[in-house]
C-alpha cells in the first residue's frame, strides 16, 4: 500500500505544487545554470532552480551532502510526515529503505576534476569526492531516521527508481519489512547533459514526445519518495492509503547498450510481465504513463511496443509523458513518475503530454496532448526504460 | 524460505587466478594478488600497490570487433558470466532465456568511461567529445553488456551499497529467485582498479601506504595501516531447487538464510552485525554448527576489530566459535569484492579447505578471534556464514549449507 509520497522536481518542490503542475500542464524547462552549457547545442533542461539548501539544512550538514543527497532527504522528509510515520529518534528496524540512483556525487566530483586538469590554483578539496557513491543517498536517509531495516541502492540508469519501489514491495511482501521508503534521486551533470548531447538524442527545445516533430530529450533533475507499508500495519496505524501497488516486471532486452530493440517486442514483454504478475489484464488498464523520452527512436518503439502489449485496446487507453513537463529526471525518473502516476489514482486525472502539436504517423496513440483529463482512474501502468537494456513497468491499482 | 536456492556454477576473473582452478589453488596457496602497479602511473601518490588483474585476455572470451566497444568492467565481467555458466552446465538458449536473469553489485563501474568523457567535455570542444565512450559511464554497464553478450533476457538488474555492493546484489537475487521471477540468476560482482579511483581514494587518504610497517594488506594484524584496492569479477550461478533437480547437476551448496540491514546508529555497529548474523541464521536450527566465516577484514583499523567485536557477540563461548579468514589479504578490497569471496565459500565447501589470512604475523588484542593464518587449513567444511561489513552503516550476512 502506498501511504506516504514526497517529490522535489523543477515543476514542483512539495506534492500539492507537483500535483497542481501536472494538472496545469506547466512545464519546468527553461536554461541550465548549475554547470557551464556554452558548448552544447542543446542549453535547456527541468533545472531546479532557486534551490538553497541553507534552507534545508544545517551548513555543516549539507557541506557532507551531494545535491541528490539533499534532494532524497528534502522528498524523504515529505513522504515520512506525509505518511505520518514517527520517527522519533528510536530504532526501525522495521522500515528499510531502497532507493534508485543515477549520478551521485558526480557533479561535485566533476568540480575536482576540472580543478585537478585544468591545474588551477585553487587546489581541489578531496572532500568533493566524499558523498560519490550513489548508495551514499539511500544511507544518508536511513541514518537520518534511524531506519535500520533492509536496504539496498539500484543503479540501472533511467529505469533505477522504478525497480527500487519494485523491489521495495517484494522486500515487505517477503516478511523482512513492514514499512519500506522506496523511490530514487538524481542530479544533472555536466556528464550526462555532455553525453546525451554528443548522442544527439538531446531537444535543443523543449522536448515534445511523441510528437512528429520531436528532436530528442530535455533533461531533468529531482527525487521522489513513495511511502510503500504492509496493508495490516498501514490499517492498524489508520493512515490513508493512497493506492495499492500490485506488481511490477524488470526484464532484459539483450540487444544494445542504448538503442532499444526496433519492433517493440521487448518492452511490450515488461508490461505484460508486469500485468501477469499484477493479475491485471490489458482491458483493466486506465492509462499509461509513459517513459516517452521525446526521442524519435524512443517514442516509436514505446507506441510500437504498447500496440504489441494491448492490441486494439492500445488505440483507447491515454497514453502521456510527463517528460515533456518535468525532463527526463533519469535515475529518479521512474519514482517521479510513479508519484505522479499515484496522484492519478487518488485525485482522478490524467496528466498531458505537453508541447504536442503534430500527429506522426508512427505514433497515433492518445497522447493527452496539452491539458490534463479529469477522470476516474483505477489502474496503471508506468514504464521505465534505461541504458543496458533494462525495462522495469511498475502497476498501481486504487485500493478499494 | 519458501524456495531452496543453490549454486552451481562459479567464474572468476581474479589477481590472484583467472578461471575456477587458478583461483582455487591461489587460495589454497595463499597467493598474494597484491604488487606494484605499472598499469598506469603511481608517481604522484603515497601509495602505490593493488591487486590488478593481470593475465586476462578478453580475446578468449569476446569476439575482438566487440571487445574495442566495452569497458574493462564490462570484459571482465562478461568473462566471468561465461565461465560461470559453463561451470554450471548451462547454455541460454532462446528458450530458457527470459527466465535467466542477471543482477551484479558494481564497483565503480562507469568511472573510467565517466573520467575519459569527462576529460574530454573539460578540455575539448563538442565536437572532440567521444560519443562512444558515454553509453559505459553508467554504473549498469557491465551488467548490460553481460546481458547482451550473453542473450539473458529476465530479471536484470545492477546494485551498489557501498563495501555490501555484491552482498546487496546476491541477496535481491535470492529474493527474485524465492519469488518465482526467475529460474537462474548470475549475480556476483564486478570492480575495475582505474587510475581515477586509484587518484581519488589516495586523494582521501583512505589507502594504506608504507610508513615503516610496508604497504600490505594484513587483516587482524596490529601492524595493518589501512586498505589497498583490488579489481576483478566474480559471478556465480544461484539456482531454484527445483531447476537444479531436473538437471541433475550437483550444487556446490545451498543458501540458508541471508539479511541486509542499515545501522541504528553509529556506535551501535557492532550490535547491527549482529542483528544480520541472526537474521541470516534464523531459518536454520541455533545448535546448527558454523566451520568457517568469511571475514570481511579489510586491514583497516575500524572495520576488523567490529567484525571481531561482532563475532564475539553473535558466538559468546570460546567452543562454538568458528574459525574466521579474509581472504581480502590476498586480494585487497574493493565494493564488490563480496563476488568474490562467495565464489571463494563455493569452493571452501565443495573443496574442504580453509583459506588463509595472509601477512598476519603480530597479533592485535583487539581482533582476538581464531584466526586462520598464512596456511590453507584442509577441513571439511558444511556451513559458511559470509559477513559484509560498509562503514557508511550496511551489515549483510549470508548463511550457507553444503
Amino acid at each position: 500500500m502506498i501511504t506516504g509520497l514526497g517529490v522535489f522536481t523543477a515543476i514542483g518542490k512539495s506534492v500539492p505544487q507537483f500535483r497542481s503542475s501536472l494538472e496545469r500542464g506547466e512545464a519546468g524547462i527553461d536554461e541550465v545554470t548549475l554547470f557551464d552549457v556554452s558548448k552544447y547545442p542543446s542549453k535547456i533542461a527541468a533545472q531546479i532552480k532557486n534551490f538553497d539548501p541553507a534552507e534545508y539544512f544545517e551548513r555543516r550538514e549539507s557541506r557532507r551532502l551531494s545535491r541528490a543527497d539533499q534532494f532524497a532527504l528534502i522528498a524523504a522528509q515529505e513522504a515520512i510526515r506525509d505518511a505520518r510515520i514517527e520517527v522519533d529518534g528510536v530504532a526501525h528496524p522495521e522500515i528499510g529503505v531502497c532507493l534508485g540512483a543515477g549520478a551521485g556525487g558526480m557533479l561535485s566530483a566533476e568540480r575536482y576534476h576540472r580543478q585537478l586538469l585544468l591545474n588551477e590554483k585553487e587546489r581541489p578539496r578531496p572532500s568533493l569526492l566524499l558523498p560519490f557513491l550513489p548508495s551514499y543517498s539511500t544511507d544518508v536517509v536511513s541514518r537520518r531516521y534511524g531506519l535500520c531495516g533492509p536496504k539496498a541502492t539500484i543503479t540501472t540508469a533511467c529505469s533505477s527508481s522504478a525497480t527500487a519501489i519494485g523491489y521495495g514491495a517484494d522486500l515487505i511482501k517477503r516478511g523482512y519489512a513492514e514499512v519500506m521508503i522506496c523511490g530514487g534521486s538524481d542530479v544533472m551533470s555536466e556528464l550526462t547533459f555532455g553525453g546525451f548531447n554528443t548522442l544527439r538524442v538531446v531537444d535543443p527545445e523543449p522536448c515534445k514526445p511523441f510528437d512528429a516533430r520531436r528532436m530528442g530529450m530535455s533533461l531533468g533533475e529531482g527525487a521522489a519518495i513513495v511511502i510503500l507499508e504492509e496493508l495490516d500495519w498501514a490499517l492498524g496505524r489508520g493512515i490513508a492509503i493512497y493506492s495499492e501497488f500490485l506488481g511490477y516486471s524488470t526484464v532484459g532486452e539483450a540487444h544494445h547498450m542504448t538503442a532499444p530493440e526496433a519492433s517493440g517486442t521487448e518492452q511490450s514483454r515488461a508490461m505484460r510481465e508486469a500485468m501477469r504478475a499484477s493479475r491485471v489484464r490489458p482491458d483493466e488498464v486506465d492509462y499509461i504513463n509513459a517513459h516517452g523520452t521525446g526521442t524519435p527512436l524512443n517514442d516509436r518503439v514505446e507506441t510500437l511496443a504498447i500496440k504489441v502489449a494491448f492490441g486494439e485496446k492500445a488505440y483507447s487507453i491515454p497514453v502521456s509523458s510527463i517528460k515533456s513537463m518535468v525532463g527526463h529526471c533519469l535515475g529518479a525518473a521512474g519514482a517521479v513518475e510513479a508519484v505522479s502516476s499515484i496522484l492519478s489514482i487518488a485525485f482522478g486525472f490524467i496528466p498531458p503530454t505537453v508541447n504536442y502539436r503534430e500527429r506522426d504517423g508512427d505514433c497515433d496513440l492518445d497522447y493527452v496532448p496539452d491539458r490534463s483529463r479529469r477522470e476516474p482512474v483505477r489502474t496503471v501502468l508506468s514504464n521505465s526504460f534505461a541504458f543496458g537494456g533494462n525495462c522495469t513497468t511498475l502497476v498501481l491499482r486504487k485500493y478499494d | 524460505m519458501t524456495e531452496e536456492i543453490f549454486i552451481t556454477g562459479i567464474g572468476v576473473i581474479s589477481s590472484i587466478g583467472v578461471g575456477k582452478d587458478h583461483f582455487h589453488i591461489g587460495l589454497r596457496e595463499g597467493r598474494d594478488g597484491i604488487s606494484e602497479i605499472n598499469e598506469f602511473d603511481t608517481n604522484p601518490f603515497r601509495a602505490k600497490k593493488g591487486g590488478m588483474v593481470r593475465g586476462f585476455d578478453a580475446r578468449e572470451f569476446i569476439p575482438i570487433s566487440k571487445i574495442r566497444k566495452l569497458d574493462r568492467a564490462s570484459r571482465m565481467a562478461i568473462a566471468a558470466s561465461r565461465l560461470a555458466l559453463d561451470d554450471a552446465g548451462l547454455a541460454v538458449t532462446d528458450t530458457n532465456c527470459f527466465e535467466t536473469g542477471i543482477i551484479l553489485g558494481a564497483g565503480f563501474c562507469g568511472l573510467a568511461n565517466s573520467e575519459a568523457f569527462h576529460r574530454g567535455q573539460v578540455m575539448g570542444s563538442f565536437l572532440e567529445m567521444n560519443p562512444m565512450l558515454f553509453p559505459n559511464t553508467v554504473p549498469n554497464a557491465a551488467t548490460g553488456n553481460v546481458s547482451i553478450e550473453l542473450g539473458i533476457k529476465g530479471v536484470n538488474s545492477t546494485v551498489v551499497q557501498s563495501y555490501c555492493s555484491a552482498e546487496a546484489a546476491m541477496i535481491m537475487a535470492c529474493d527474485m529467485l524465492a519469488e518465482g521471477k526467475a529460474e537462474v540468476i548470475l549475480t556476483g560482482g564486478v570492480d575495475e582498479l582505474s587510475e581515477i579511483l586509484f587518484r581519488a581514494y589516495s586523494a582521501l587518504t583512505l589507502l594504506s601506504h608504507d610508513h615503516g610497517n610496508g604497504e600490505v594488506s594484513r587483516p587482524y594484524d596490529v601492524h595493518r595501516n589501512g586498505i589497498i584496492l583490488g579489481e576483478g569479477a566474480a559471478v556465480v550461478v544461484l539456482e531454484r531447487g527445483k531447476h537444479v533437480l531436473r538437471r541433475g547437476v550437483e550444487p556446490y551448496g545451498r543458501i540458508l538464510g541471508y539479511s541486509i540491514v542499515g545501522e541504528t546508529s553509529p556506535e551501535f555497529a557492532v550490535r547491527d552485525i549482529g542483528r544480520a548474523v541472526k537474521l541470516a541464521r534464523g531459518g536454520t536450527p541455533r545448535e546448527r554448527t558454523i566451520d568457517y566465516i568469511s571475514g570481511a577484514g579489510n586491514s583497516s583499523k575500524g572495520v576488523d576489530e567490529m567484525e571481531a567485536r561482532a563475532i564475539k557477540g553473535s558466538f559468546p563461548s570460546d567452543a562454538e566459535r568458528p574459525p574466521v579468514s579474509s581472504i581480502k589479504s590476498m586480494m585487497g578490497e574493493c565494493l564488490s569484492s563480496g563476488g568474490m569471496r562467495m565464489a571463494a565459500n563455493a569452493l571452501i565447501l565443495r573443496e574442504g579447505f580453509i583459506p588463509p589470512t595472509i601477512h598476519y604475523h603480530t597479533p592485535d588484542p583487539g581482533c582476538d578471534l581464531n584466526y586462520v593464518v598464512n596456511r590453507a587449513v584442509e577441513r571439511k567444511v558444511r556451513t559458511v556464514l559470509h559477513n559484509g561489513i560498509s562503514p557508511g552503516g550496511t551489515y549483510a550476512s549470508i548463511l550457507l549449507g553444503s
